[in-house]
């Protein structure tokens, strides 16, 4: 079973991958490349690594591709297709490139990965690619890489704070929209639609009863 | 053979896994027009009136007939709309609901015939996340569905439901990792074992978890007083606006099979899955039956949150999320964090 599922979950990883290039539409490839992520966590799970497998769906198609999805749908869901500029040199010189990186992949794998692989592959441990394990293995031998990038990703969203604080985009016409655990619990007023646009406040300029 | 993709504790025979893949979705498919039928019946005594009560004894074949209505309309779609993936979000929704069934644990391993059985779908090592991965691809099914539609309102819904989706999911994500470091594992059977060797349903320490796992189950399944995605009053229907006949009693259904296959995995986490309280041990074949005994009275519990609160508003919604669950969900975390350490 094991050599099918592969076979189906490789294909499916290339097919995929050449979608996400080929097709003309923004969403379509989106879509494809999401179909190309799904098929790269069912190889996971062939090597037993289920932990990365989750991780891969949780992570790069659960909210890494949502997030493309929201943007080429808000944005870029327009019927004509992207044009390439620059006509024929470019798509020559991009397929120049494209075989330039081939030749190094292949020297690359040919050179050192292949001869590692053995016909009887990696021994397999019991618990090998468990949650446990994996956990073990980032507090002990891998903790300053996992402490580092864990700043990195703290640095990250400090700095998206900012810039969208810069613009004015966190404060500006939200304050009258936001609510405390305090509001929530104590209902005040009615809920006429007056109260609403004041933002809960209970304070009524205008009559009750014609929201 | 070596059947990597259902990797279990023990092996089981193929005949065995087969049996129990038809047994678990018979009698999860059977629970969800049950669930369909009572939240009718139950709105309407909230609500002063009878509710269904014309076909079949108490109304009891209403759901029969309401699907037997979908099936034979007719199959319609927009203009605009883009074929082959109008078709496929609904099928989307309803695998990745049915999926996440196959983790419940309706009990331990019992003896059937001489072999050692599992009464749940598999038991993955990666349990708790398994679940959260299908409802990451489940996320696409409504967003599909409501871009393939071509139209203005099933955008807007189905816009809506992404954004209440991720915002959510990582609240509900944050609520059950302290369940996990009680626990020591992910793996849902080993929770449910962990709330037996405590001798304590893990909402008692666990009680700001299971709050905010809560609403982020009444967000993700789409339910008042958070359905914002299917507000009727201001876009018509959602992202399901533009389905009819078969794709809406899809999407449908998998509302309400996610409503089930929530409660059970919060059962299961929060509410000690197949144990009794205090205590009593009844012997092995009462196990599934507790389980879904839990499943029904959180099921009324969904159905009786819908029918006394209103819609919040949009912001409000996404205020509520960001502001109040996720801070109290990653306060939860730390505490429990220093106090499993510490003991």
């Amino acid at each position: 079973m094991a050599p099918v599922f592969f076979f189906i979950a490789a294909l499916g990883a290339i097919a995929g991958a050449i979608g996400v290039v080929v097709l003309r539409h923004p969403l379509y490839s989106v879509l494809s490349l999401v179909f190309h992520l799904l098929s790269l966590a069912a190889l996971f799970l062939l090597l037993r690594a289920e932990f990365v497998a989750a991780a891969q769906v949780v992570v790069y198609a659960g909210a890494v591709m949502v997030l493309y999805v929201f943007v080429v749908a808000y944005v870029g869901g327009t019927q004509e297709p992207v044009d390439l500029p620059g006509g024929a040199r470019a798509r020559l010189l991009s397929f120049g490139v494209v075989g330039l990186l081939l030749v190094e992949l292949l020297i690359a794998t040919l050179g050192s990965g292949l001869s590692a692989v053995g016909e009887e592959g990696a021994a397999y441990e019991p618990g090998f690619g468990s949650p446990a394990q994996i956990g073990e293995l980032l507090l002990t031998d891998f903790l300053l890489a996992f402490e580092v990038s864990s700043f990195l990703l703290l640095i990250a969203a400090v700095g998206a704070v900012v810039l969208a604080r810069r613009r004015g985009g966190v404060d500006d016409g939200e304050v009258e929209g936001r609510i405390s655990v305090a509001q929530l619990l104590a209902p005040e007023g009615l809920g006429s639609m007056a109260e609403s646009v004041s933002g809960r406040s209970g304070v009524t300029d205008e009559p009750e009863g014609r929201g | 053979m070596t059947t990597v993709l259902a990797e279990v504790g023990f092996y089981e025979p193929v005949w065995i896994q087969i049996l129990k893949a038809l047994v678990i979705f018979a009698v999860g498919l059977q629970i969800v027009p049950i669930v369909l039928l009572a939240e009718r019946k139950i709105l309407g005594r909230f609500q002063q009136r009878y509710g269904p009560n014309r076909v079949g004894p108490f109304g009891a074949l209403q759901p029969l007939a309401d699907i037997g209505k979908l099936l034979w309309k007719e199959e319609f779609r927009p203009k605009t709309s883009i074929g082959f993936l109008f078709v496929l979000a609904p099928i989307i929704s309803i695998i990745t609901a049915t999926a996440t069934l196959a983790a419940v644990p309706f009990g331990n391993v019992v003896d059937i015939f001489g072999e050692p059985v599992g009464l749940y779908g598999i038991d993955v090592n990666i349990g708790i996340l398994y679940v959260f991965a299908f409802g990451a691809i489940a996320f696409y099914g409504l967003v599909l569905g409501g871009w393939a539609s071509g139209s203005k309102y099933s955008f807007l819904g189905a816009m809506r439901a992404a954004a209440q989706l991720i915002s959510y999911e990582v609240a509900g994500g944050l609520a059950v990792v302290g369940v996990v470091m009680m626990a020591g594992s992910l793996s849902l059977t080993e929770i449910v074992e962990a709330q037996a060797a405590d001798g304590m349903w893990f909402v008692v320490p666990q009680f700001v978890g299971f709050l905010v796992f809560l609403t982020a189950a009444f967000a993700e399944t789409n339910r008042a007083p958070f359905d914002l995605a299917e507000a009727d009053a201001e876009l018509v229907g959602g992202y399901n606006t533009e389905y009819g006949g078969g794709g809406f009693a899809t999407y449908f259904m998998a509302e309400y099979l996610n409503i089930v296959v929530l409660s059970a995995i919060t059962a299961t986490l929060f509410l000690g899955g197949w144990l009794l309280p205090f205590g009593i041990d009844p012997p092995t074949w009462v196990d599934p039956l507790v389980v879904i005994a839990k499943i029904g009275a959180l099921s009324f519990f969904f159905i009786w949150i819908r029918a006394t609160l209103p819609r919040l508003r949009y912001d409000q919604l996404m205020s509520f999320g960001w502001k109040i669950l996720l801070p109290l969900a990653t306060i939860n975390t730390l505490v429990t964090a220093i106090l499993v350490v510490v003991w």
